[in-house]
Order: structure tokens, then C-alpha cells, then sequence
């Protein structure tokens, strides 16, 4: 069973514009694939679709063999739990030190304070941010707000981590940093969906491209891992 | 922006742990297991996490009184005025419960019945059922009463005939049923050498009349006030969510469900309740503080030994957990009203 399957998904916003149309793909587990496309073909709807954030006009989609379509409203946020996002604006709340950031979703998630300091203090580790955690956000870099975002994403460890523009910001040699912290959690079994138009990046990788165009699948260019 | 060698360190870092702090990802294949938290483990999660936003509400609040003052302040005074007028009824209701005891009827004689007349009616009175003590007060001594009590001695002196009827006193038994009484005041105006009864209760009557208005009057005010206080705490709390919207955002974002968002919102409200509800309390004490001694020397000129009577602890306590529950329904209505506009 695939980690994400689109099936003829199109989304019309209020306006009439049409941001998605028949828009099919599968994400299989653990697979780490690109989202490419102009500025408006679909790449920041089609994630929001599996965030919940917004609802298809037609057609289905599936994420962990679960029917969205069928989620009422009270279930969304238990959804959410299984999906880490990293944002271009990383989302952060700056009237609460990093470790407090990090811990939001453990701590909706009920876990007893020891076993969130455990956890939160893992993630930190794990984007090389653990002397960081009493800081406050507004005080580091872009890079490293970056990094604070993704540990956030994955403290709760979901098995399905999307990236809406993640290094937008960032000067190539700490996007390429960015861009190795998801092979990591791609390696150890995450499902990683990185929506991007940074495309020498992307071509360096050798992964899975996605790319949208005018809201179409355009194109679904597999690469071979021997290379 | 440069690379400093303290991020090339982090980046090394996070590629030496990221494998590790992810790992039971694998292990967790269906991926819902690892978030699947038992019953159990969530009910002592709820509880915690109401302990914990209960106490962290309260102290955000404390630690900035200068900017909830208003709302409690608000609250406190509206509670004030209908806690005021309710203690002030309870105590006119004690001290109507003090005159019912003397309540009772006087018989006014016609003019030309004879005393001995009049002691044959006192004797039938005195043998009816509803009748615990009788009187009878001639002319003669009810015109040496009144001469004595008025000062008007010399004038009344000039009078060639005595202007003043016998009168009867007639004491119906305590707690009698108004419509007993209404009984036995016919009987005894039907009395042929009666002229007419005057049943003291009349003004006693009156005075119920107008604690029942004031009762209602209570009521009418108390639901508006009530509304106030839902509106002010609610607009209170419209504000503390404006100023948390990126907040809001990020909670729902990460999964956090309605519940987790409004609940930060109801203890604030419950609070500015409390503290209201504490503040109107302390007010009303110190209403009665001001007025009890002017009320003790205005009952005493009147030999009276009433003595006006504080909120009692049973008012209080309902005065208190009105005023926490509609703060919370004010924040209920406030939240349920401008959560759903802000999405992630």
C-alpha cells in the first residue's frame, strides 16, 4: 500500500480559479520525491490537500491507506499528527524558546514532560541544534530557523514529512545542508514530499520529480538509485 | 549571509543523529501506531494538561493585574448592583418577618354603644376560634391615652363630647393564612355595634407587594447585568485570541484539535469571573461595613434592635460561581465565535 495516492484530484477555489486538475500519482513508503512547477501550477494546493488544509473539488486522496475525503472535521487534527510540515516561513512562535517550539506537538499530542525533554532533546540532535534549545528563535539564522522547523515536523515522528519551498530562503550551500537532513529521514523510512522550484538542487539528487504544470501532472520523472 | 563554522558543525551533527532520532519511524510501519496513544494515557494527558493550563492562565493573568483590571473591575460592579439589592431584600424580608408578629385587627365601636355593650361583644370575640388575645379600650381611656401621648390636653379639654369611639384590639394567632384572617376580619365587621376593622397588615401587605417587585426587580437586572458580563468577558477574550492568532495557527497545524485551542480561553475566562466575582464579593462587604452602623442608629430610634445582616456564605458562594460560570460562558461564546476563522 502507497503512502500517498492522488486519484484524479482537481481543486477550484472560491474565485473559479482552477488549481488542480486531474491530478493523479503515487507516493510508495519511504520514497523521497520533488514537487517542481512554475510560481501557480498547484505545488502549495496539492500539499495543503494533505494537510487537510484545504478540501479537493474532485476526485480522492489517500495518505496512509486512509480515504481524506472521508475525515469529518473532529477527526482533521488527528490526521495532522501523521504529517510533519517544514514551511519557506518555517512558522515558528517567537514568545517561546526553541525547545518550547520543538515540544508544541508532543505536547498536543499528551506525551508526559520526560518523555517530550527526551524526545524534543532527539530532534534537536538530529538538525545539530541541541545547544540551541533555551535560545529564541528570533535570534538565529535563517538556516538554523529552518532546521528548528523540521525538528518540529518530525519530533512526533510521522511517517510522512512535507516541505513547502524549504530552502526558498537560504544561499545554496545551506539548502543543499537542508536538503541532506530529508535523505536522512528518507533513509531511516520517512515518506518525504519536497515541494521546490530550486531545480540545479533537485537535478544534483537524482530523485523523483513530480512536475506540475498549470495544475496538470506534467511530468513524473523516476530516477534509478544506482546513480 | 556566510557559513559559520558552527553550522557546518550542526550540519555535521544533525547528519550523525538523524538516523538515530527518527529510527523507530521503521518500526512503526503502519505510522499510526507510533502517535496511538492508549485511553488511559489520554485521560491522565487531559487532566494534565487542564492542571496545567488552569495554573498557567491564572498566573499570566496575575502577573499583568494593570491590563484585566478593567474586565474585573467591570465584572465586579456588575455583580455588585444586583448582590447589593438582594442583601438589601433579604434583610427588608427579615425585618417584615419582625412586624408580622404584631400584626392585628382593631375594631372601631360605634359611637353611641354602651360599654356594657362593648363587653358583651369582647366576651363573644374572645370565645372565637381564631383569636388569641382581645383588648377592650373604652372611649374614655383612649381619649386619656391620646391626650396623654399628643400634648393636646388643654384643646381636647374644650371639646364638649368625646370625639374618640371604644376600640377592641384583636390578636389573630401567628403565621394565620391570609384568607383566615380575611375570615375573621368579616366576622367581626359584621358585628352590629362595629363601625368599621382595620387590619393592621394592610401596610404589611404593601410591603410585600414591593419586595416581590424588588424581587423581580433583581431578576431583570441580574439578566442584563449577566449579559454585560458576557459581553465584556467576551470581548476580552476576543482580543487575547486576536493577539494569539500565529499561535492558534501553528497548534491546529500540528494537530491540536478545538478542545486543545479553547481551553487556554476558558480558564481565562473562568478567572476574570473568579477575580470578578472575588471583587464584588469584597464590595458588598464593604457596602455593609458603611451602612451598618447608620442602620443600627435609625432602627434603634425606632426601638428596634434590628441590625443589618451581611451576605450570608451560601450567597456568597452563589454569588461566586455565577460569576465563574458566566465567564466562562463568555469565553465560550467569544471562542466559538472566532476559532473558526482562523485556519491554518
Amino acid at each position: 500500500m502507497s503512502m500517498v495516492r492522488f486519484d484524479q484530484v482537481g481543486k477550484r477555489y472560491a474565485g473559479g480559479k482552477e488549481a488542480l486538475s486531474g491530478v493523479s500519482f503515487e507516493l510508495e513508503r519511504g520514497e523521497l520525491a520533488f514537487l517542481t512547477g512554475h510560481s501557480g501550477a498547484g505545488k502549495s494546493t496539492l500539499l495543503k490537500l494533505m494537510m487537510l488544509m484545504e478540501r479537493p473539488s474532485r476526485g480522492q486522496v489517500f495518505v496512509d491507506g486512509q480515504n481524506l475525503n472521508r475525515l469529518r472535521a473532529g477527526q482533521v487534527p488527528y490526521h495532522r499528527r501523521k504529517v510533519g510540515v517544514v514551511f519557506q516561513n518555517h512558522q515558528l512562535l517567537f514568545d517561546r524558546p526553541v525547545f518550547d517550539n520543538v515540544a508544541l506537538p508532543l505536547q498536543i499530542a499528551g506525551y508526559s514532560p520526560l518523555d517530550c525533554a527526551r524526545r524534543v532533546r532527539a530532534a534537536l540532535d538530529s538538525v545539530g541544534l541541541l545547544h540551541l534549545e533555551g535560545r529564541n528563535p528570533v535570534e538565529l539564522s535563517g538556516g538554523e530557523q529552518q532546521r528548528v522547523g523540521i525538528a518540529r515536523a518530525v519530533v512526533n515522528k510521522p511517517p510522512l514529512l512535507l516541505a513547502d519551498e524549504p530552502t526558498g530562503n537560504l544561499d545554496p550551500e545551506l539548502s543543499a545542508e537542508i536538503m541532506d537532513l530529508f535523505v536522512r529521514f528518507q533513509q531511516v523510512g520517512v515518506t518525504v514530499l519536497i515541494a521546490t522550484h530550486d531545480i540545479a538542487l533537485i537535478e544534483r539528487m537524482g530523485k523523483r520529480r513530480l512536475i506540475l504544470d498549470h495544475g496538470q501532472m506534467g511530468g513524473d520523472l523516476h530516477v534509478d538509485h544506482s546513480g | 549571509m556566510s557559513t559559520t563554522p558552527d553550522k557546518k558543525r550542526g550540519a555535521v551533527a544533525a547528519s550523525r543523529s538523524a538516523a538515530s532520532a527518527a529510527q523507530p519511524t521503521r518500526s512503526a510501519s503502519s505510522g499510526a501506531s507510533a502517535q496511538s496513544i492508549g485511553f488511559v494515557h489520554r485521560a491522565t494527558a487531559w487532566l494534565a494538561h487542564n492542571q496545567l493550563v488552569a495554573v498557567e492562565t491564572l498566573l499570566t493573568l496575575l502577573a499583568r493585574p494593570a491590563s484585566s483590571l478593567l474586565t474585573w473591575l467591570v465584572v465586579a460592579i456588575a455583580l455588585t448592583l444586583p448582590g447589593a439589592l438582594w442583601m438589601s431584600l433579604t434583610n427588608i424580608e427579615q425585618l417584615s418577618g419582625n412586624f408580622q408578629q404584631s400584626g392585628r385587627i382593631t375594631l372601631y365601636l360605634q359611637q353611641e354603644a354602651s360599654v356594657a355593650a362593648g363587653q358583651t361583644l369582647l366576651q363573644r370575640i374572645e370565645g372565637l376560634e381564631d383569636v388569641v388575645d382581645t383588648e377592650y379600650i373604652s372611649a374614655e381611656q383612649a381619649l386619656a391615652q391620646f391626650s396623654a401621648a399628643s400634648g393636646l390636653a388643654d384643646a381636647l379639654a374644650m371639646l364638649a363630647e368625646n370625639p374618640l369611639p371604644a376600640v377592641i384590639l384583636v390578636e389573630p394567632p401567628l403565621g394565620l393564612t391570609a384568607e383566615r384572617l380575611q375570615q375573621l376580619l368579616q366576622q367581626l365587621t359584621s358585628f352590629h355595634i362595629v363601625d368599621s376593622a382595620q387590619l393592621d397588615m394592610a401596610w404589611l401587605e404593601r410591603l410585600r407587594a414591593i419586595i416581590a417587585l424588588g424581587e423581580r426587580l433583581i431578576w431583570v437586572l441580574g439578566v442584563m447585568l449577566a449579559l454585560a458580563i458576557l459581553l465584556v468577558v467576551g470581548n476580552t477574550i476576543r482580543l487575547s485570541i486576536a493577539a494569539r492568532v500565529d499561535e492558534i495557527r501553528v497548534i491546529k497545524l500540528v494537530g491540536g484539535t478545538d478542545a486543545y485551542v479553547r481551553r487556554p480561553f476558558l480558564y481565562t475566562g473562568l478567572w476574570y469571573g473568579m477575580v470578578g466575582g472575588l471583587l464584588a464579593w469584597l464590595m458588598l462587604i464593604g457596602c455593609w461595613l458603611l451602612l451598618k452602623q447608620p442602620v443600627a442608629e435609625l432602627s434603634a430610634l425606632y426601638g428596634s434592635a434590628f441590625e443589618l445582616q451581611p451576605l450570608s456564605a451560601n450567597a456568597a458562594l452563589v454569588l461566586l460561581s455565577g460569576a465563574m460560570l458566566l465567564g466562562w460562558l463568555g469565553a465560550w461564546w467569544s471562542v466559538s465565535r472566532h476559532l473558526h476563522e482562523i485556519e491554518p
